[in-house]
């Protein structure tokens, strides 16, 4: 994996890590407004990264469009990345 | 050691709740695991 | 329903081979308080929790448990990635070799096989939220004994992000057994 895709990949981690924080603080916390509008503001970055990285890589799950010939089965599969 | 206020009952196992104040960018809160600063408690080697 | 995503949760490394190292962190992958210990303890106890944010949180973070289970996969499979038979078996790993060759098997540290009785459901939700409370607790121990068994700073990072994972879902079940334990004096009341 060259370092474009690995940096954008990681920045992909990253904001979908923070939206998971704020999702796992919400279902205790449903009526904390202020979580809410950020949980709602990082949800759209993450759309907009998920869209950028797809588009050049292929889908990152099930029911994303692909490219010929079928993208999903490109390797490297997560486990076989080099993370350096 | 603090006494229970009137609210807290004997027997019982009680958290605070956490108040959302502000959160960590998003690669400093995925490196350190958490993006709550107030929750963010890193391994100290102890012992051996 | 669940759907799988194509990566991981966090960036999961190595800075080299090492087979002792992967004998001990399997105890993660199939031991008993390991990350399929967690999945499963949380997502067959969300059916007999009586509100709605505990229903959240037990499908919540037993999901992102099995993207903990994933990342110690790849560690494992890291770890003993180009191995030769040799280095298996000189750390005691040839029973291992064996039965599946480097394949990752749901095993503690001491090659013992998963069983349900690794976890409860009992039905009760303050009984079982506090098994939750206590799994975080001997899982967050379990890493720091693996970060005192390791000398690659590489490997501590992942194993310092799952260990702080398990602080942040301790105060998540906390938040919800106050929650639980409230609805169920106002039932008990009224």
């Amino acid at each position: 994996m060259n370092r474009e895709q690995l940096n954008m990949l990681k920045e992909l981690m990253a904001v979908q890590f923070t939206v998971l924080e704020l999702h796992l603080y919400l279902d205790t916390h449903p009526t904390d407004q202020k979580a809410l509008m950020e949980y709602n503001s990082m949800v759209h970055q993450l759309e907009v990264l998920k869209q950028q990285y797809q588009q050049r890589y292929g889908p990152l799950t099930w029911g994303e469009p692909s490219a010929y010939p079928w993208q999903w089965i490109n390797e490297p599969w997560p486990w076989e990345i080099c993370y350096e | 050691m603090f006494a229970a206020n009137e609210r807290m009952r004997l027997a019982r196992a009680y958290v605070p709740f956490q108040i959302f104040s502000k959160r960590l960018d998003p690669m400093e809160g995925l490196m350190k695991g958490t993006i709550f600063p107030e929750l963010y408690f890193p391994y100290r080697r102890h012992k051996r | 329903m669940w759907i799988y995503e194509k990566k991981l949760q966090y960036p999961a490394k190595v800075g080299r081979a090492n087979v002792k190292m992967a004998k001990y962190l399997i105890t993660q992958y199939g031991g008993p308080d390991g990350e399929l210990s967690a999945a499963l303890r949380y997502l067959t106890q969300r059916y007999t929790m009586p509100t709605p944010q505990a229903k959240g949180i037990l499908t919540d973070i037993g999901t992102e448990e099995l993207a903990h289970l994933e990342i110690i996969a790849t560690l494992v499979y890291k770890l003993m990635d180009g191995a030769s038979v040799e280095e298996l078996k000189q750390v005691d790993l040839g029973g291992y070799y064996a039965d599946h060759d480097k394949a990752v098997y749901y095993v503690n540290g001491s090659g013992v096989p998963w069983t349900a009785t690794y976890i409860m459901a009992k039905g009760d939700p303050v009984a079982d939220l506090h098994e939750d409370m206590a799994a975080e607790e001997k899982a967050r121990a379990t890493y720091d004994w693996l970060i005192d068994l390791s000398d690659d700073p590489d490997l501590n990072d992942t194993l310092k992000f799952l260990r702080e994972r398990e602080i942040v879902h301790f105060q998540r079940f906390g938040e919800t057994l106050q929650i639980v334990q409230e609805y169920l004096d106002t039932k008990k009341y009224f």
